[in-house]
């Protein structure tokens, strides 16, 4: 079921220089949102911008009918919702897409989040972690460019997860690209592959590296990606990405593909 | 009063003038879980051709003022797969269904309307000879009168739907175009397909599509659109559905009154995805406000003096 809702800004809180957290009170979405799925909304009901804007959940609270994005200033669309105050109405069309295969229970995840990309890791840990996923079982690298973008760190630091760090100016943890660790980690069986379920999302130079380790050892990982979407919901074939199974909608048969089957460039 | 919405193409009455934009609405599933598609004057399904066709390498959109380009190109399952698979959910509706088709060959509309005959679900045809960014996507035969002519009498000969010539902007006189599809035997002509246009990426001086130019649609186009509407209505007696960046009731109400007796939602589809029925809601209520027993009573009445 897809909900063309109005919801209403509940609170805006910026978390450094240029992200911030929207929480949003929105009962019906709230209620159906799993991690993976993305919320569609207006920016404004003008024609600048004219097209929604995707974000996928970063936490969806149930019993309080609310959930939250993690929004990154880039452009004129993201900057007027920078903007917005609490109690303001907002154009919303959620969930949509499809949403991360949830592992069985205990079995090892690995999760790479790579700067905003780390939205919907929050939201498929938090929500293993309710279902009482054991938290040792999770190992989370979390790879940003200096350490300022390590935003809601505590919260990660406090669930009990296994965590590593990197920063590509080395201002915390260790000092260089995510996938670098990550590649390090896997060579040297600190990372197992057998029975583990992976887990990425970030820029496309990440997954695209991501996709390739994958591909090249066969990991059973799931990919999360980003485009821009016109309509969100599969009917204008304006956000495809590659696949060996020719081209996909990433709106409406993603935005979660395996990370095997994908060709980015 | 509940004002009469109601409109005719040839033998086909439609419940109100809203239709929605082909390329813009999939097949119809889409949509539907969001609202009650028989709410529709109409749904026009993305353009069909005789072989599946993967489309433009990504990245095919990208947004401008107030508008967006797209070089989709012509991605479709093809006639087989769209009968088999995507004629069974549109089986289901009571909204009429317009079957666009777009072919690279005078012959290759001719097997695909063919291939279409006796669908029972199927109320109108609408072939697409305007697309911009297929060199075999029609824009060959819309380009000028005569071959425009050429396809659309093969069309008209070979199938027994009535037939809406969708017509492109880019051309040096669109109504020439529209009189000899009129002239073809056209049952009506749609205006217009998007404009072509083209956005450019600073840092890396690349072109933001890959195909390097794309078709313009939303409401930045829609006093071009408008404007041809009018121009076309002054010539061309058959019926003209109005096209081009209309987001709301009034909108609608101003290619009504440039000519137009139906319209097609497109663009906006996407900025609201319940934006078409709310103009059937819009229209009615205007209607009602300004005691127009009905909607074909508007169709034309610009006041130029």
């Amino acid at each position: 079921m897809i909900y063309k809702e109005e919801g209403s800004i509940f609170s805006i809180e910026s978390l450094n220089e240029k992200v911030f957290r929207l929480k949003i009170f929105s009962p019906n979405i709230a209620q159906k949102a799993l991690p993976g799925n993305f919320c569609h909304l207006r920016v404004n009901q003008t024609y600048s911008p004219l097209l929604r804007r995707a974000f996928s959940f970063r936490k969806v609270e149930k019993d309080k009918n609310s959930f939250e994005l993690l929004i990154k200033v880039v452009g004129p669309g993201t900057e007027l919702l920078s903007r917005k105050n609490p109690g303001e109405k907002i154009d919303l069309l959620a969930p949509l897409g499809n949403s991360f295969t949830i592992p069985k229970k205990n079995e090892d995840m690995v999760l790479l989040g790579g700067g905003m990309g780390i939205a919907p890791l929050f939201y498929l840990i938090d929500f293993l972690l309710k279902k009482k996923y054991n938290p040792e079982k999770i190992t989370l690298f979390f790879g940003v460019k200096k350490k300022e973008e390590l935003i809601l760190i505590e919260e990660l630091v406090s669930s009990g997860i296994k965590l590593h760090i990197t920063t590509e100016d080395g201002s915390a943890g260790y000092k260089g690209l995510i996938t670098s660790l990550f590649y390090q980690e896997l060579k040297e069986k600190r990372v197992i592959i057998k029975n583990t379920k992976f887990y990425a999302c970030g820029p496309n130079p990440m997954l695209k590296e991501v996709s390739s380790i994958s591909r090249r050892l066969n990991l059973n990982c799931q990919i999360s990606l980003e485009n821009h979407m016109p309509c969100g919901i599969g009917a204008c074939l304006g956000c495809v990405v590659n696949t060996v199974k020719g081209y996909k909608r990433v709106c409406k048969d993603g935005p979660v593909f395996d990370a095997r089957e994908v060709i980015l460039d | 009063m509940n004002p009469d919405l109601s409109v005719r193409i040839d033998k086909v009455k439609f419940s109100n003038p809203v239709l929605v934009a082909s390329g813009t609405f999939g097949y119809g599933e889409e949509y539907g879980s969001i609202f009650d598609l028989n709410k529709l004057g109409g749904i026009i399904t993305k353009s069909i051709t005789l072989n599946p066709r993967e489309g433009h390498p990504p990245p095919r959109t990208c947004e401008t003022s107030a508008g967006m380009l797209n070089c989709i190109g012509l991605a479709n399952v093809g006639i087989d797969r769209f009968i088999k698979e995507k004629l069974p959910f549109l089986r289901t509706l009571k909204t009429k269904v317009i079957v666009n088709v777009a072919g690279s060959s005078v012959e290759e509309y001719v097997k695909v309307v063919k291939r279409l005959e006796g669908k029972k679900v199927i109320d109108l045809l609408e072939i697409n000879i305007s697309c911009p960014n297929v060199k075999e996507g029609g824009i060959v035969f819309g380009s000028n009168p005569e071959s425009a002519y050429r396809c659309i009498k093969a069309v008209k000969e070979n199938t027994s739907f009535p037939i809406i010539a969708k017509l492109s902007p880019n051309v040096s006189d669109i109504v020439e175009i529209a009189l000899a599809a009129n002239e073809a035997g056209a049952d009506a002509v749609s205006l217009i397909n998007t404009l072509v246009g083209m956005a450019i990426d600073l840092e890396t001086k690349k072109p933001r599509l890959t195909n390097i130019t794309g078709g313009l649609s939303g409401p930045a186009i829609k006093p071009v659109a408008l404007a041809m509407v009018w121009k076309v209505a002054q010539k061309v007696k058959i019926p003209i559905i109005g096209i081009g960046g209309i987001m709301n009731y009034q909108d609608a109400i101003e290619f009504i009154l440039a000519g137009a007796c139906m319209i097609q939602i497109g663009t906006g589809n996407f900025v609201d995805p319940e934006c078409s029925i709310e103009i059937v809601e819009g229209l009615r209520k205007y209607c009602r406000e300004n005691r127009i027993k009905k909607i074909g009573d508007l169709v034309g009445k610009l006041k130029t003096k």
